[in-house]
């Protein structure tokens, strides 16, 4: 069986057979094959023992980030679209709009900036607070606030889109 | 009391033996968190009901789900529920609670409501609001330090009236000098001021911080100790007049004035230095009329001259530091001291033993600034083990709230030294697996794996400097080559979705990942962490 898997910023190409025995795994990476024995310990933890070697996999399905844990490594893993990653870290390039999300739940405490003002990169925006700590959000980029979708005393999720900088 | 230098002796402390006598049937526990199911865990090894009190973000929360008995106390926000003390204090009459347990934040150190516990006849597990009083506030702490011939910082012992005293006060103890808020705490309202021209604005800003924070202005000046050692001791009192000291914490590992990492016992405290500090704390409490478990702290410059910060009235977060290496329940001894019992042990018969080493873990983001993280925990896998302990107030799917602290446990690793605190620790971090939010165990085995913090070369501005060294990257690593398991289960976990699942079965070999996944489930994987 065939699989894209997107891990790292990158796509894959993994063949998987299942081998004689349960659990057992013949695994294809760039023409290398593995041979893994693969045990479910429970929903999204992972054991696999390759060449007697032990790994234990968590798989974290973090909202904005999902990622496998292997040890203290956090490797990141199942993007849907590769092409949102390319395009986050062309952010603060310039190019086009840029958009400032919530990065956690909170309350919105302040507003920094007004409806078409010019800011520079890095000034900050928002402010956000919760669990007690307030945190300044920046501008990704240098440009004028086109839209402004928040103000003091508003409660966002993580995602919500607060402003955006064109 | 007489006190003797403590001594480290590889044999148990001896434990006297104490007749369980306490008064107490039902003890609320005004707090939430890890805090409240530490002390909900006491009352239960003490034979003592429980009531616990919860908000609306709080109705899964773990110390809900313990307790005997858990009553609503009003929406999120601290301010309409755990700062509730009127409510809090007519629940406990309701209930027939005979004692209150604030835990620490919250209304731990509010005289006021230890105030009205007293009018109400409902004992508070802590100090008389008198002591309360006089050691809550800064300032007035600093006349009762001086009073018991205490060192501090030079500086002032009243709040300052204007920016002009500010000045005369800095002219005479030197620059550099610190700003602190009267009533203050966690950092807020502090400014450190390198010279004259900077402390007009740093006092307004100090100034109106507090006021903002604690609803006082009121702010002092003191000597600024450069690099110094945040060191505490932890001090028990009894209401029949003994108190003893439990030893130090070294709590200078920190960020923004946070404690990260705190140990005991401190790796540059040495017997007399410990018996001078554990003398002068108890001089303190005993002159403020103190009882039940407190706290005092000290910065200790290089010279190992020591300097009184402050007291905390309360239970500390750190306090399981002190149990390990003392082999005392401090929360069994903050219930019996309450109930009128005397000290069952003397300052002589405290012994050291070990070392212990305690990580707060967060829900923040490290590589992000710190940003708070809450959210749903997906995935949790504890450590165990032997010489761990874990005090949290977590499970997996809990979703931990956006409204208190970010505090989720206490990690704390015990050995029979230092080195093997740090080795042991650093296993059991790689045991711990929170997903779902960013948590900041990452930044724990940074520390634990660096030389200056392995040779105990720390002082409290030790973790900014690393941090500033050594920043934490943005965004991992992209381009390094993904280890080969991590592929492997990658492709394993997509074919374990239902879909690829399906397909899967239908080459007959053997059922799929997902197959083997429910199957893992049904015989029981609960039984697995046990």
């Amino acid at each position: 069986m065939k699989l894209q898997v997107e891990i790292q910023g990158q796509t894959r190409e993994v063949e998987i057979e299942p081998g004689e025995a349960p659990g057992q795994w013949a695994i294809r990476v760039d023409g290398e094959v593995v041979e893994a024995d693969a045990h479910m310990v429970r929903p999204g933890v992972l054991s696999l023992l390759i060449g007697g070697q032990s790994h234990r996999l968590v798989l974290d399905p973090h909202a904005e980030e999902p990622a496998l844990l292997l040890g203290p490594q956090r490797i990141a893993y199942g993007v849907e679209d590769p092409r949102s990653l390319k395009a986050r870290r062309r952010h603060g390039g310039g190019e086009g709009p840029a958009t400032l999300k919530a990065s956690m739940p909170g309350r919105v405490v302040r507003v920094l900036v007004e409806w078409g003002a010019q800011i520079e990169a890095h000034q900050g925006v928002v402010v956000i607070e919760a669990m007690k700590m307030q945190n300044e959000l920046k501008s990704p980029k240098a440009g004028k606030v086109v839209e402004l979708k928040v103000s003091a005393g508003d409660t966002v999720s993580a995602g919500d889109v607060l402003a955006i900088i064109a | 009391m007489p006190t003797r230098a403590f001594s480290f002796s590889p044999v148990a402390s001896p434990r006297l033996s104490v007749p369980c006598s306490v008064v107490f049937r039902k003890i609320l526990i005004a707090n939430r968190g890890e805090i409240a199911l530490r002390v909900l865990r006491a009352c239960r090894e003490l034979g003592i009901r429980t009531v616990a009190v919860f908000s609306d973000a709080d109705r899964g929360a773990p110390h809900v789900l313990e307790a005997d008995e858990a009553w609503r106390l009003g929406p999120a926000p601290a301010t309409e529920s755990y700062l509730r003390g009127d409510r809090i204090l007519e629940l406990a009459q309701q209930t027939g609670a005979d004692a209150i347990h604030p835990g620490y934040g919250f209304l731990s150190e509010n005289a006021d409501f230890a105030h009205a516990c007293e009018q109400a006849g409902v004992k508070f597990i802590g100090p008389p609001s008198s002591a309360m009083r006089m050691l809550g506030s800064k300032t007035n702490a600093r006349q009762a330090a001086d009073a018991a011939g205490m060192p501090r910082t030079p500086g002032c012992v009243t709040g300052l009236a204007s920016p002009e005293e500010a000045l005369d006060v800095a002219a005479a103890v030197g620059y550099p000098v610190m700003l602190k808020a009267a009533a203050g705490g966690g950092g807020k309202g502090m400014r450190a001021v390198f010279s004259p021209d900077d402390l007009p604005s740093a006092f307004a800003a100090a100034s109106s911080e507090a006021e903002r924070a604690f609803g006082s202005g009121e702010v002092y000046l003191e000597k600024l100790i450069e690099r110094p050692r945040h060191i505490e001791i932890q001090v028990l009192a009894d209401e029949h007049g003994h108190c003893v000291s439990l030893g130090e914490r070294e709590c200078s590992v920190q960020r923004r004035h946070q404690k990260v990492i705190e140990e005991a016992p401190s790796a540059v405290v040495g017997e007399n230095l410990r018996r001078r500090m554990g003398e002068a704390a108890v001089r303190l409490a005993k002159s403020a009329g103190y009882t039940n478990a407190g706290t005092i702290e000290f910065l200790v410059d290089d010279e190992q001259k020591f300097y009184f910060l402050e007291m905390n009235t309360r239970l500390q977060v750190e306090h399981p530091v002190t149990e390990l290496v003392t082999g005392h329940d401090l929360v069994h001894l903050q219930i019996r001291i309450a109930a009128g019992e005397p000290l069952p042990f003397s300052q002589d018969d405290v012994r050291l033993r070990g070392h212990a080493i305690e990580c707060r873990v967060y829900a923040e983001d490290p590589a992000n600034g710190f940003m708070p993280s809450p959210g749903r925990i997906t995935r949790l896998l504890q450590p165990g083990g032997p010489g761990i302990r874990e005090d949290c107030g977590i499970y997996e799917g809990w979703v931990v709230p956006m409204d208190y602290d970010p505090m989720l446990s206490k990690l704390v690793a015990f050995a029979p030294t230092r080195e093997m605190a740090i080795a042991r620790m650093l296993r059991a971090l790689d045991e711990y697996v929170i997903g779902g939010i960013r948590t900041n165990l990452g930044l724990f085995r940074r520390i634990l794996r660096d030389p200056d913090f392995c040779a105990a070369r720390i002082d409290t501005g030790y973790l900014d400097r690393l941090l500033a060294e050594h920043p934490i990257p943005q965004v991992e690593k992209e381009d390094g080559a993904v280890p080969i398991p991590a592929i492997a289960a990658a492709a394993l976990f997509e074919a374990s979705k239902p879909t690829n699942g399906h397909a899967l079965n239908g080459n007959g070999a053997h059922g799929s990942v997902w197959k083997t996944a429910a199957r893992g489930e049904a015989v029981g994987w609960k039984s697995h962490r046990g």
